[in-house]
């Protein structure tokens, strides 16, 4: 130990050194003996992480290094050791301890996957496939970097948002799209299906009630318990935000959906008709249709993005600056945060899955707490894009880590412990226009130059299950 | 006479009562006597005297007793004590006699005087009558002599005069008598005897040798008494009291009557008639202010800067705003007569000073002389004095007022810009796909597209959260006005390009919207519309297949085209002398205000169903000068059509004119009317901004004077208390106008923010200019061919 560090110790001999000790929650080949060493004050990150390198080269001849992250008290470091312990007011006297983890940094890119348009949305909730919608009205399922199996097709305008209702894995999935034709659509495929050839899929439901273009879709998630009584349920919850300022619940009956493809189907056949004999015919056949359940009427602007975290409990977020919490079942505003500025997007997660994340019209992504009581101020603002943010996602699983897109053309990851982008992605040569997480290790995102791009080789520790991850990128 | 002699003596002042007694005998004497009773008495009593004194040689003391008790005899003949002068010499002998006598008793050198006189006047008693004469001159001559000092009575008994008795040191005489006799010194004693004599003699101690007289005198015991008291520094005199009781002579209780008891005049009582004039006077004065009282008096200076400024002086001193001359510059080192070398030009540098203008080119141009003889006269000295001399003649010289304000102060008191937020301030968003400048861009009524045209003869819709362009139209020629209707259920575009104006259905909105829209856009054959007069040489009505659209044909360019807030009527401007007005009824032809002004209409077409009227007509009034633009009221029916220099605002209803603005520019450009209707902002093409309040005047409520270049196009906010101006500089100003409902308070009007960004083309910038509907967001057109839109 002391000689690898001698090596620093002979040009930097007056420099303040301080007793450290690295701890980590990391399994045993990334674990460094539990004794302190003294280490020059002005190392960066990456001085402490070719530090604990060669001190795990010591355990294991054969290790090969790699990035870590450091965390003291709680918060990564940015900045040189010493700049960072006269910030924070932190005792150099005593042994400090910091925390290691793996480097959250994207390491692979994978080719982009072309459109025919703008990509304005991208779903990667299901890890086995992609979903992405387009300006040029047509949704498409992607099995990895390249590969489109299914095309959607069927709505007259740009598609807005794209979500996966249910995936009892890769059968039978069922996909919403939310369009600017003021529609929205249910879709039904079979994702396991081998093809050459993209396969075009009809909608099973077209919901409209909307009196202007539905920005935005999201279905009834919940946690894994009703995750399991979902696959059951005969109903599909769904809601969706407009621009006609209102957010509308929609419930169709699963049962139904097989004669309603079957139907549509049928109609299609007999002749390529154009949307208003399309609703005609809705008319005629209304089970092919799907009316609202009830309509959230709250909002003075356009709705730009919802979000139906909880079984009872939607977010919304709107151009009239607010986010709104609702009670689905009373229909009852319960809760305004308003921010004075245009809201675009907007997710639930994070800690206890209640930090509400928000981009708009300015480049600052804003994080609010809406359990602390009696304020309406961010308790985390992100100001490191140069334009409007498009998009913003937690990460399922850990409550630390969330994804922002901008139309500066960056993706930018970031960690709720630092102010700074653990990572910017600058694949998109233009707008990125959504983005989304995939697999819990890669992020998907689409914007105005019609590519689809797939960061990929992101390691996110989080408690209790990093387990799981590991072995599922082993599998990758 | 006698009296004060006596007094002023304090060696006489023993006998003071006696003499006091005497002097009563003597009054009493002089009283009764004649002069020649004296003179007998005097005769007859010198030779008794003459006795007495040899005998005083022995007891000077008795003598003296015997003499008081005579004086009173004797006194008469003393007052013509200066006969003894004459006598004196007469009878020598006996004087030296007297004159032992005397110097032994000096206290009483007086009274023996008198007796000696007494014998000389004995002597020479020729001619009483002339003594007499004589006697009166002397005493007269005596009392002036007698006031000055008490030894200067002392008649000297020796005659040799007032000489120094060293003249006489080595002689045996000591003078001369009046005969010329010397008179010889007496043999003196040697020492030996005169000490022999002194022990001898008990008494020796008290002799006292006179030089003068040449004589010996042996002082008396009173005599040593009073030397010694002298010594003591006490009175001389044992008798004397220096501390005698008060003796208050005087009386100090006031007199009860005055001097006078005479009455108190009455002009005492009454004031002078002069006094009185003299007090009304002052009293004018006073309240005049001419007399000014309890002005302290300006000190005047005592010590002035010797090498102080003159003017400033001379200010204080007489407060005349006089400013002297300027002083000539002083000679430097370069008019020397022997400059160092760097002051001397180069023969280059004279020669470029030819090449130079008068005025830049030195006036001096040093010269090197070895010695001052070499100096020639100084050719310009006549020409100098004389400009110098005209300098101080001419040049005006004034006292420049300086007002010394903070010029901070002067400015108003505005809000601070963060108070009047949200404001559009940067740009995130640019819209970019138009091939030539960006003429015209309007916004959808609900905010989510955005319409523009430009002189590539494209009109675009772009979707304003992504700047994705959804639709383009080929008009075919360069779109001037594009103009988005503002009612929702409408998605109509009109847009002027050249002498046509289409309305085109903009493709969003519902189904049912857009089957109204496509039924109200049906015109039958445009062979209806000429049916009856004139209007159809204006304007024809076309169905335009190719956008699917209606074709309004115009016979000029059509530079402006406005929607009514109902979005019922349409304004075309042509500028060419006729404003066309050009009524769009729709398929809600209930607005009554549609329907007066249809009535009023001189022309009247149903064209198509009857569902929609579409007719045009002429604006009924005269107008003065071209139109430039043209502003439906937002909420009356009230019409703007500004010219070039005045707007004219218009009842629809009464059809006739309200009102004339003077805007006072030289070409207005463009009009816009704030959302509540009473406040009105016109930009022109110099630059200027004029907000009129229509409540208040036909005069600008302000003029602000921003952009270098023409104002293209001016705006307000729908809702925010917003409105901007772009320019051909390249810029858009945005500004807080806010317009309070308080009628008493006026408009505030704050600039907020400069909006750069828009690059130059063929000299013009930015073009257009649009509000957001709903956000605080500005859409600005450049020539550049992009539209940015800028966020708060």
């Amino acid at each position: 130990m002391e000689l690898n560090i001698a090596t620093d110790d002979q040009n930097e001999e007056n420099l303040r050194r301080v007793q450290v000790r690295f701890i980590t929650k990391l399994k045993p080949p990334l674990k460094v003996p539990n004794t302190s060493v003294a280490i020059p004050s002005n190392l960066t990150r990456f001085g402490l992480s070719s530090v604990v390198n060669n001190l795990l080269q010591s355990v294991n001849s054969e290790w090969q290094s790699q990035p870590f992250d450091f965390l003291i008290n709680g918060e990564l470091i940015r900045m040189s050791l010493e700049q960072f312990l006269l910030a924070k007011g932190i005792s150099a006297e005593k042994i400090l301890e910091i925390e290691y983890i793996k480097a959250v940094v994207p390491q692979k890119e994978e080719g982009p996957s072309l459109h025919d348009d703008w990509v304005s949305a991208v779903d990667g909730s299901n890890p086995g496939f992609i979903l992405t919608g387009s300006y040029d009205c047509l949704g498409r399922v992607w099995k990895n970097a390249g590969s489109c199996t299914h095309i959607l097709e069927g709505h007259s305008g740009a598609l807005s948002s794209i979500r996966i209702i249910n995936s009892d894995g890769m059968r039978d999935v069922t996909v919403a799209t939310a369009s600017k034709d003021r529609t929205a659509r249910l879709w039904k495929f079979d994702a396991e299906e081998v093809i050459n050839h993209p396969k075009k899929i009809q909608a099973f439901k077209i919901l409209r009630g909307h009196k202007a273009s539905v920005q935005s879709i999201a279905p009834k998630t919940s946690g894994d318990m009703v995750w399991l009584f979902l696959l059951n349920c005969i109903f599909i919850d769904v809601c969706s935000g407009s621009w006609d300022c209102t957010i509308n619940l929609w419930r169709t009956n699963k049962s139904n959906a097989e004669g309603d493809q079957v139907s549509i189907k049928k109609r299609k056949v007999n002749n390529q008709a154009d949307e208003s004999q399309l609703e005609a015919h809705g008319a005629q056949s209304s089970f092919s249709k799907a009316e609202a359940v009830s309509t959230l009427v709250g909002h003075t602007q356009c709705v730009s993005s919802v979000v139906w975290p909880e079984h009872e409990t939607i977010y919304s977020a709107s151009w009239d600056h607010s986010v709104r919490r609702w009670d689905v079942e009373t229909g009852k505003d319960l809760s305004d945060i308003f921010c004075g500025k245009v809201l675009h997007c907007i997710d639930v997660g994070g800690e206890g899955s209640a930090l509400i994340a928000a981009g708009g019209s300015d480049p600052i992504l804003r994080i609010w707490d809406p359990r602390k009581p009696g304020t309406s101020a961010p308790v985390f603002q992100f100001s490191s894009h140069s334009s409007w943010i498009s998009a913003c996602k937690w990460h399922n699983k850990s409550s630390f880590h969330l994804i922002s897109a901008s139309y500066d053309g960056k993706v930018m990851l970031w960690d709720l412990r630092t102010a700074w982008p653990l990572a910017v992605i600058d694949s998109h040569k233009d707008k990125v226009l959504s983005a989304d997480w995939w697999r819990g290790d890669s992020i998907v995102s689409g914007g105005a130059d019609s590519k689809l791009c797939i960061s990929s080789g992101i390691y996110i520790h989080f408690q209790g299950k990093s387990e799981i991850i590991d072995l599922h990128m082993e599998e990758g | 006479m006698r009296e004060g002699k006596k007094g002023s003596t304090g060696a006489s002042s023993l006998k003071k009562k006696e003499k006091l007694k005497k002097t009563k005998t003597n009054q009493n004497h002089n009283g009764e006597d004649n002069n020649s009773i004296i003179t007998k008495k005097k005769n007859t009593k010198k030779t008794a005297k003459k006795v007495q004194f040899e005998k005083q040689e022995k007891e000077p003391l008795q003598k003296k007793k015997q003499q008081q008790q005579q004086l009173p005899t004797t006194d008469s003949q003393s007052e013509s004590g200066s006969e003894s002068d004459y006598e004196d010499f007469s009878e020598d002998d006996v004087s030296e006699d007297y004159e032992l006598l005397r110097q032994s008793e000096d206290g009483e050198s007086e009274s023996s005087g008198e007796e000696i006189h007494g014998n000389h006047s004995d002597s020479g008693n020729d001619d009483y009558h002339a003594l007499e004469d004589h006697s009166n001159s002397s005493e007269s001559h005596q009392g002036v002599e007698e006031s000055d000092s008490s030894e200067d009575e002392v008649v000297p008994r020796n005659t040799v005069g007032d000489v120094p008795l060293e003249w006489y040191k080595d002689e045996k005489h000591i003078g001369y008598d009046i005969s010329g006799q010397k008179i010889t010194i007496k043999e003196r004693q040697d020492k030996l005897a005169s000490f022999l004599a002194s022990v001898d003699d008990s008494k020796n101690w008290r002799k006292i040798y006179d030089k003068y007289n040449d004589e010996e005198l042996e002082l008396t015991k009173e005599e040593t008494k009073l030397i010694r008291r002298l010594l003591k520094g006490k009175a001389p005199h044992a008798e004397f009291d220096p501390y005698p009781d008060y003796v208050d002579w005087f009386k100090h209780d006031d007199a009860l009557h005055p001097l006078s008891n005479a009455p108190e005049p009455k002009r005492r009582f009454i004031p002078s008639t002069w006094e009185s004039k003299k007090v009304v006077q002052y009293v004018r004065g006073i309240r005049k202010g001419l007399i000014k009282l309890d002005e302290p008096k300006e000190e005047e200076q005592r010590f002035y800067l010797l090498w102080g400024d003159d003017s400033s002086a001379a200010e204080q001193a007489n407060r005349l705003s006089y400013i002297p001359a300027p002083k000539p510059k002083l000679p430097g080192h370069e008019e020397s007569y022997n400059p160092s070398f760097e002051y001397i030009p180069t023969q280059e540098e004279i020669n470029s000073y030819q090449l130079m203008y008068d005025e830049d080119s030195p006036k001096f141009i040093p010269k090197r002389f070895t010695s001052f003889r070499s100096i020639p006269a100084y050719e310009n000295a006549v020409k100098d004095s004389f400009e110098r001399c005209m300098d101080l003649y001419l040049c005006p010289r004034v006292r420049k007022k300086r007002i010394n304000i903070d010029p901070e102060s002067l400015k108003p008191k505005l809000p601070s810009q963060k108070d009047l937020k949200p404001y559009p301030a940067t740009c995130y968003l640019e819209y970019k796909g138009h091939k030539g400048a960006v003429m015209t861009i309007s916004t959808d009524a609900s905010g989510q597209w955005i319409a523009s045209g430009s002189t590539d003869g494209t009109v675009r819709i772009w979707e304003i959260e992504s700047g994705r362009c959804l639709r383009i139209w080929e008009i075919g020629e360069a779109v001037q006005y594009v103009a988005w209707n503002p009612v929702h259920e409408l998605p109509l575009l009109a847009v002027s390009a050249g002498q046509d104006v289409l309305i085109l259905k903009s493709g969003f909105g519902n189904q049912e919207d857009q089957r109204k829209v496509k039924e109200l856009l049906h015109v039958q054959t445009p062979t209806a519309l000429d049916d009856s007069d004139n209007m159809a040489s204006i304007v024809s009505w076309h169905q335009d297949d190719k956008h699917d659209g209606i074709r309004l044909k115009h016979f000029k360019t059509v530079t402006s085209v406005e929607w009514h807030r109902r979005g019922d009527y349409l304004s075309t401007v042509m500028p060419a002398d006729i404003l066309l007005f050009v009524t769009f009824c729709t398929i809600h032809p209930m607005a009554a205000f549609g329907g007066k002004l249809s009535g009023t209409a001189t022309t009247h077409t149903h064209i198509g169903s009857g569902l929609s009227k579409k007719l045009s007509h002429r604006i009924p009034f005269k107008l003065h000068g071209l139109p430039v633009s043209s502003v439906f009221h937002p909420t009356r029916s009230v019409f703007f059509i500004s010219t070039k220099k005045n707007i004219r605002v218009y009842d629809l209803v009464k059809q006739k004119l309200i009102k004339k603005l003077e805007t006072g520019l030289r070409e207005v450009s463009s009009v816009a009317i704030h959302p509540a209707g009473d406040n009105l902002i016109v930009g022109s093409r110099e630059g200027k901004l004029c907000w009129f309040d229509m409540d208040l005047s036909s005069k600008p409520y302000r003029v602000l004077k921003c952009h270098p270049k023409d104002i293209t196009n001016v705006a307000f906010h729908r809702s925010y208390p917003l409105f901007a101006s772009s320019s051909d500089d390249c810029t858009a100003y945005v500004f807080h106008g806010m317009v309070y409902s308080d009628l008493n308070q006026n408009p505030l009007i704050v600039p907020l923010e400069i909006l750069r960004g828009h690059k130059t083309s063929n000299g013009r910038g930015v073009l257009d200019c649009k509000f957001h509907p709903r956000q605080p967001w500005l859409f600005t057109a450049g020539a550049d061919s992009v539209i940015r839109l800028y966020c708060h």
